[in-house]
């Protein structure tokens, strides 16, 4: 008979679970019948499942719970990247998005940080992606241009009749292009981070922009440049006799050239702390520092290169056959190269990569744009949204659970046996819950995280919000128990000699575990809520974790309100988004387990 | 009621005595040497011998070469005779250091009181007696909303819709800076620096505290004195303000309870947020610059204050209803 008691209620609890997600079959009862076969469980649950707003804040709950714990299996990201390039970008999906004018009618193009900028036939210059007002201002009366080189935040372009032009950012002396290279015939512009280089026909380097990021030394190397190459850092020059010279004024990696390809280097690339170079037989080398698998050259590209670019980690390499080769660093797809064929050129920068067709149809892979944007370190506001989310989730989890297993036995205890325990629980809940909580949160988290690591500070947040915050769970046990333990079938489980423990936990406790549950969803609710405070304080998940709240941190300036809204509405959304659908579906529970209710 | 409120004060006294046992190892337990930090600044001026003797000076001044237990009662019997001790950012008593931001603090929470209840009872008390209706159902989901916002989406929003896109109010701050003339002018000022603040607090009580009145209103409307009431043909105006309210006005007690303590605490993401100097912004500055004495002592004071404040609601259940036996 024990037996079979114990499987009705696994099978009750199994209708639950079912009824809850995939809706129950509806076979029409007679009113006296329904009154008959209704558990209390199934009224409780047919009560929430009639009310929509219960249910809509369910749904809601689940999707956010879904996507912060499994979007970030295709949307990974690395916490502890940062790149001030990207900083504070808008929400976009056009940095690759080239106008249609330059389908078929296109004779370079190059990526900025965050744009891109390109030249028709005609020699004219088109931009596209996230433009600041000075990029868009585009000199006017231009002669037709032949090339063009995009930096972090500026354009320099040369013409047909060798003028250059520049324009966007225009601090630092990057506007003022030196009268000696205005006046000398130039075969090649090269745009950096702050920095631009104009290389003319005599093989003479002109260097103009930012020289405290970017230093340029051309010392013994004037006159022979052939071709020059700059990354965020320095520039990289190939000589006329075909030799490679890194034009570092300090000892950088790049300046290790394997002294086997001196001599016969036709092509170089550079990343940000890489160099490679291409020689004669069409072959790739590669020095410098050698991460984000920069050296794992793919073989079958060996001897078949004829053009090499790069962008900040990764290299792009144009082949014989008219197909085209990435490889390096993935972080943004930007080595994921579609299928291509009939190739002429490539362009490759930052994120992006651009490829030209024999027909002179664009193709392009690489670093779209941010759904919701960029932080002030660059990073993807979105990919942090859904980490932060799960740190919360998990915080606000674990909290609740720690306050419901101290909150339950205080209150059982508080409650069956009374007397002096009771009291002296009750009154220690009653000083807890009576000083104001964030002050005390905050105070506990600046004294024990000094000492402890940042993984450790977000276990310490879940201890102390569940430190904090049984009391009134405590109370509502209490309560609970006072009005149970009166029962008969308390009296007869004394009778029979039960442990007092196992009275409380075994046969008072299941009949009050609905309204326990009840306060604890909506309990779960508030620690999300007082861990987002915490962080966004400063005293709780600090950076580089990410939470809902941490992100908001520092978020009410004049400057970030109003032009970097992406960085506050975002996370704003989904804290607000998860703790009212948590209270709705706790709110429509506690309608529904209140039997005074039915009495309608 | 004279013995229970004996009763009482003893229970206080004991958990007072524990907390604040609590509360001191929590505050031996903070990292670095009050002693040194004190000397921080004449270090480099000093010999290491004359710096030694400096430093045990500065100990026995500080009480912190006695055993712990003697540190204990000392720094007990001081706070209780309201000496706090002393801020080391503020190089001034404690007492004295949160004299302007208490001032700030109360305020602001007394004067958001006003709005939040003219707003909160009758709205609470309309959707109790509307119960099921449109208009209610319109407000549950209202104030669902309202009070699962966390305070500073709030004020970030109400920053700015009215600092920033609309430059109606001035985003933080108590005062203009260096704004000098009559008191009256003062006040002004003060009132308009302290207008956006005010909102938001009222904006994140209303939907806690409305939902609140309205629940202990259908409690009370449910009981069969009101069908009584109702009954002998007293009119709806009568039988909800006079039997109903009335009768809902004990779990009511127990919100004002924690208001009356937030009163003197602040709240901590709003003063945050609109850099106003009370309470709440104490307490962050204190703790960014390890100024632990003031924190601590705050702890201390609100624990003296909630355990008072307890006290007081049980004592105001006996005012609300005459029918509540205090034992």
């Amino acid at each position: 008979m024990n037996d079979n008691a114990k499987k009705r209620r696994g099978s009750t609890f199994g209708d639950v679970l079912r009824i809850m997600f995939l809706g129950r079959s509806h076979t029409k009862l007679s009113l006296l019948e329904e009154e008959q076969m209704q558990s209390p469980y199934r009224t409780m649950l047919r009560n929430f499942r009639e009310k929509k707003t219960a249910m809509l804040g369910v749904y809601i709950f689940l999707l956010i719970f879904l996507a912060c714990f499994f979007l970030p299996i295709w949307f990974p990201a690395d916490i502890t990247f940062q790149d001030p390039t990207q900083q504070n970008t808008r929400p976009s999906n056009n940095f690759m998005k080239v106008p249609s004018a330059l389908q078929a009618n296109v004779t370079g193009l190059d990526g900025g940080a965050v744009f891109g900028v390109g030249v028709d036939l005609s020699g004219k210059v088109y931009q596209w992606g996230n433009l600041s007002a000075k990029l868009k201002a585009i000199p006017t009366g231009m002669d037709p241009i032949v090339e063009v080189s995009a930096g972090l935040d500026h354009v320099v372009a040369l013409s047909s009749t060798g003028k250059l032009y520049t324009w966007g950012n225009d601090r630092f002396n990057l506007g003022s292009i030196p009268a000696a290279a205005m006046n000398t015939p130039i075969k090649q512009v090269a745009a950096g981070h702050q920095i631009s280089l104009a290389l003319a026909e005599n093989g003479n380097l002109y260097v103009w922009g930012n020289e405290n990021i970017t230093r340029i030394s051309t010392r013994g190397v004037q006159g022979t440049i052939d071709k020059v190459v700059v990354n965020t850092t320095t520039a990289i020059a190939l000589t006329k006799d075909k030799r490679v010279v890194a034009l570092s004024s300090r000892e950088t990696p790049f300046n290790y050239v394997p002294d086997a390809i001196q001599g016969r280097v036709v092509d170089i690339a550079t990343t940000d702390r890489s160099a490679a170079a291409l020689t004669t037989d069409g072959r790739v080398y590669v020095w410098g520092g050698l991460d984000y698998g920069v050296q794992e050259i793919p073989e079958r590209i060996q001897g078949n290169v004829v053009h090499l670019v790069a962008g900040r980690g990764h290299f792009t390499a144009l082949l014989k056959d008219g197909t085209v080769a990435s490889w390096g660093w993935n972080y943004y797809h930007q080595t994921d190269v579609p299928k291509l064929s009939g190739i002429v050129y490539v362009s490759a920068d930052y994120f992006q990569n651009y490829a030209i067709d024999n027909k002179g149809n664009i193709h392009t892979w690489g670093l779209k744009g941010y759904l919701m944007g960029t932080d002030q370190y660059g990073r993807d506001t979105f990919s942090r949204l859904l980490v932060g989310g799960r740190v919360t989730l998990t915080i606000g989890a674990i909290s609740v659970i720690i306050a419901a297993f101290i909150g339950i036995i205080v209150g059982s205890i508080s409650g069956y046996y009374g007397g002096a325990m009771d009291i002296f629980l009750m009154r220690m809940a009653e000083v807890v819950n009576a000083i104001p909580f964030l002050p005390l949160a905050m105070i506990l988290s600046a004294i024990i995280g000094s000492k402890v690591s940042e993984t450790g500070r977000i276990a310490m947040i879940m201890v102390i919000l569940g430190l904090l915050s049984w009391p009134s769970l405590a109370r509502l046990v209490r309560g609970q128990i006072l009005a149970e333990r009166e029962q008969e079938f308390v009296t007869a489980a004394k009778a029979m000699g039960i442990k007092e423990f196992k009275i409380i936990f075994k046969h008072i406790l299941p009949n009050v575990i609905t309204v326990v549950l009840v306060n604890l969803t909506l309990s779960f609710a508030l620690c999300l809520l007082y861990e987002s405070s915490l962080s966004y304080l400063g005293f709780g998940v600090n950076e580089p974790n990410a939470t809902w709240g941490n992100m908001l941190y520092g978020c009410n300036d004049s400057t970030v309100m109003s032009q970097y809204w992406w960085r506050w509405v975002f996370p704003s959304i989904a804290l607000s988004l998860c703790t009212i659908s948590i209270n709705m579906a706790g709110d429509g529970m506690r309608d529904a387990i209140d039997p005074k209710l039915n009495d309608r | 009621m004279l013995k229970y409120v004996l009763k009482r004060l003893l229970y206080i006294v004991v958990v007072f005595l524990i907390a604040s046992v609590l509360i001191f190892a929590l505050y031996k337990s903070v990292p670095g040497d009050p002693a040194r930090l004190m000397l921080e600044g004449n270090k480099q001026n000093m010999r290491p011998e004359e710096y030694e003797v400096a430093y045990q000076a500065a100990r026995e001044k500080l009480g912190l070469d006695k055993s712990l237990p003697v540190q204990y009662i000392t720094w007990l019997f001081n706070t209780i005779r309201g000496d706090f001790g002393y801020s080391l950012t503020y190089k001034m008593p404690v007492k004295q250091m949160i004299g302007v931001p208490m001032k700030n603090t109360i305020l602001l929470n007394v004067t958001s009181l006003i709005p939040v209840f003219a707003i909160t009872i009758p709205l609470g008390i309309a959707t109790a007696v509307r119960r099921g209706s449109k208009f209610d159902n319109t407000v549950q989901v209202v104030t669902i909303v309202g009070y699962s916002l966390p305070f500073f989406v709030i004020a970030l929003l109400f920053i700015f819709l009215f600092a920033v896109t609309l430059p109606i109010f001035p985003i933080s701050g108590v005062q203009t800076p260096g704004l000098s003339g009559s008191p009256s002018r003062m006040f002004v000022d003060k009132m308009y620096h302290m207008a956006l603040p005010l909102i938001v607090m009222v904006f994140t009580s209303l939907g806690g505290l409305t939902r609140y009145v309205r629940a202990t209103m259908i409690d009370a409307l449910r009981r069969d004195y009101i069908r009584t009431a109702r009954a002998k043909g007293l009119t709806e105006k009568v039988v909800i303000y006079s039997h109903a309210f009335r009768n809902a006005l004990i779990p009511f007690i127990t919100i004002m309870t924690g208001w009356f303590i937030s009163i003197f605490s602040g709240s901590v993401v709003i003063e945050r947020t609109f850099l106003w100097n009370g309470m709440g912004k104490v307490i962050i500055d204190a703790l960014n610059q390890q100024d632990f004495a003031v924190s601590l002592t705050m702890v201390m004071f609100y624990l003296i204050l909630a355990l008072v404040g307890n006290l007081l609601m049980d004592l105001s259940y006996v005012l609300a209803d005459p029918r509540v036996k205090l034992t």
